[in-house]
């Protein structure tokens, strides 16, 4: 038997073998996890960040570090077991800590996917009755020692429930988050958080508790839907959050012109999801709030990005015919006729305005809301899909020869147009 | 009942001429001359609204926001400066507003009345 009962009626997303592994440990004061899947190119250097962040920062405290692996963890073994002369602590000039950090990999058992591999990184502290931990991305090729702190301080010195990153990053980096998530996040729930998305945050066990409570473990949330699942946890049940900066985020690239689409699917269908759980709760609120932030900004530029944005215009342009029939049906009739003229533009021109993109937008989320004309969610989410690329080709337009900080005015500016425009969605969703 | 605005700027002027506007618009204000004062005040009088300097003797503005955030979390703060260099400032993000101060204060008092009327 590799399953037994944790949450309700939950199977858990740790085996027998590593719940035996964590019994012996027996408490720990921080976890860190690190979701994996067959990252074992990278994950080295993030799990050598960790011990060091854990040994600098928190050396009264016993740390365990979590390996949540959903390939090979064969090969995450043995980046770890190549990690024990810890040779680093002196090349770092750090001390070793009181309590040797405990390294382990396991295999998560259940659905493949982000969100199972950070459930057994949840069950895991919360076995071990962490106060506090973090979860940080494999694929990190700029962490240092000092994220540790950034993440986990404001759990246990300032009482937060939720650290979520801020990066400096491209401007072409993060595309689902700055025209979708964020935004979204900022209007709906009134909270500024710019990085609901970000793979790298800390939490309490209060976060951790609520969160293994939940029956959600066989959705979208198990998958790429779980990072912004737990933000907009934490905020509808009033746990304080911050921002802690980390500086810039340099991982694997994601071309926002690249297939995205399963990514895509999972976190805008999630949003779309959560939005009719806490409906209670965004009907009602009006604004938007900042959060707080810490950290020391430095001015590191992010790596840059090429993005071919001939290329996205082409793929909204070919999403035209292929999703046309379901635009007609889902979106107001006003919106859709702008849509396709906005098809008809040359490329050289080509822009998607933003109150155009934004009523589009919420009207796919009534379509899903309502499953208009029998479409399955599935099937309306597909069908923003090119939307989206007609976006992100407009904001690569706009911005092509603005710097960093410019850029991120547009964003900011795009999300008080969400805002101001809430009650076009509110006024339709009942 | 009045809503409660502290008005922190090292500036004897700005705050005296942002009291008297800001009473004309109905609200009860209080002032602090620097960041410690208005911490102070914070913890003593609970302000509805805090309007902040950035530049100011001994702590700067965006420190004083990083205390503020700590202790009253969901405190509305409009920061408001001469300088228009801090909002790339990652900590001003911290703020609820940034307003660039101009002879005339119609956009901090907008941008007020939109908090307000949205807490009440």
């Amino acid at each position: 038997m590799n399953q037994s009962s944790f949450a309700g009626n939950q199977t858990m997303a740790l085996d027998e073998n590593m719940r035996e592994q964590l019994q012996e440990v027996g408490s720990a004061d921080i976890v860190i996890g690190i979701p994996s899947y067959n990252n074992a190119d990278t994950i080295g250097r993030v799990i050598k960040a960790a011990e060091l962040g854990l040994a600098k920062y928190f050396p009264k405290n016993k740390g365990v570090i979590l390996v949540s692996e959903g390939g090979s963890v064969e090969d995450t073994l043995s980046v770890i077991d190549a990690l024990q002369d810890k040779h680093y602590f002196e090349n770092a000039f750090i001390a070793k800590p009181e309590f040797e950090t405990k390294i382990m990999g396991t295999k998560y058992v259940g659905a493949s996917g982000k969100g199972t591999a950070i459930k057994a990184i949840l069950e895991a502290a919360k076995l071990l009755n962490a106060k506090a931990g973090c979860m940080l991305d494999s694929d990190l090729r700029s962490i240092s020692p000092e994220w540790i702190e950034l993440l986990i301080t404001p759990v246990i010195k300032k009482g937060f429930g939720l650290v979520t990153p801020y990066y400096s990053r491209h401007k072409y980096d993060g595309t689902i988050t700055n025209m979708i998530a964020y935004p979204l996040t900022w209007s709906l729930y009134g909270r500024r958080v710019r990085q609901p998305i970000g793979g790298d945050f800390g939490f309490s066990l209060e976060l951790i508790e609520s969160l293994l409570a939940k029956d959600v473990w066989g959705t979208d949330i198990a998958r790429f839907g779980i990072d912004i699942w737990m933000t907009t946890v934490a905020i509808c049940e009033n746990l304080k959050i911050c921002q802690s900066y980390l500086g810039a985020k340099i991982h694997d690239d994601k071309d926002p012109g690249k297939d995205l689409s399963p990514m895509f699917k999972q976190v805008v269908g999630t949003i779309f999801s959560l939005m009719e759980i806490y409906q209670g709760k965004w009907l009602e609120i009006k604004g938007s709030r900042p959060t707080a932030i810490f950290g020391f900004e430095s001015e590191v530029a992010p790596k840059p990005l090429e993005v071919d944005s001939e290329n996205i215009v082409n793929k909204f342009k070919e999403g035209v015919s292929k999703y046309l029939h379901v635009w007609e049906k889902v979106m107001e009739k006003e919106n859709c006729e702008k849509i396709k003229e906005v098809a008809k533009m040359e490329n050289s021109h080509f822009e998607l305005p933003d109150e155009l993109w934004i009523k589009s937008l919420f009207d796919f989320v009534l379509a899903y809301k309502k499953h208009i004309d029998g479409l399955s969610p599935d099937e309306i989410i597909e069908a923003l899909v090119p939307i989206y690329y007609a976006r992100v080709a407009s904001f690569v337009r706009k911005t092509n020869n603005l710097d960093s900080h410019e850029a991120e005015e547009v964003i900011n500016q795009q999300c008080s147009i969400f805002e101001k425009l809430k009650p076009y969605l509110v006024s339709r969703w009942t | 009942m009045k809503k409660k605005i502290l008005i922190v700027d090292d500036e004897k002027n700005i705050r005296l001429l942002l009291n008297e506007e800001l009473t004309d618009e109905g609200y009860e204000v209080i002032t602090a001359e620097n960041g410690a004062v208005a911490l102070k005040m914070i913890d003593e009088e609970k302000p509805d609204l805090v309007t902040l300097d950035i530049k100011m003797p001994g702590e700067d503005g965006l420190s004083v926001l990083r205390k503020i955030r700590e202790t009253a979390y969901d405190l509305p703060v409009i920061i408001c400066s001469a300088y228009s260099v801090y909002k790339s400032d990652f900590a001003a993000v911290a703020a609820d507003h940034y307003v660039v101060k101009s002879s005339n204060f119609n956009e901090l008092k907008g941008k007020i009345s939109e908090i307000l009327d949205y807490e009440s």
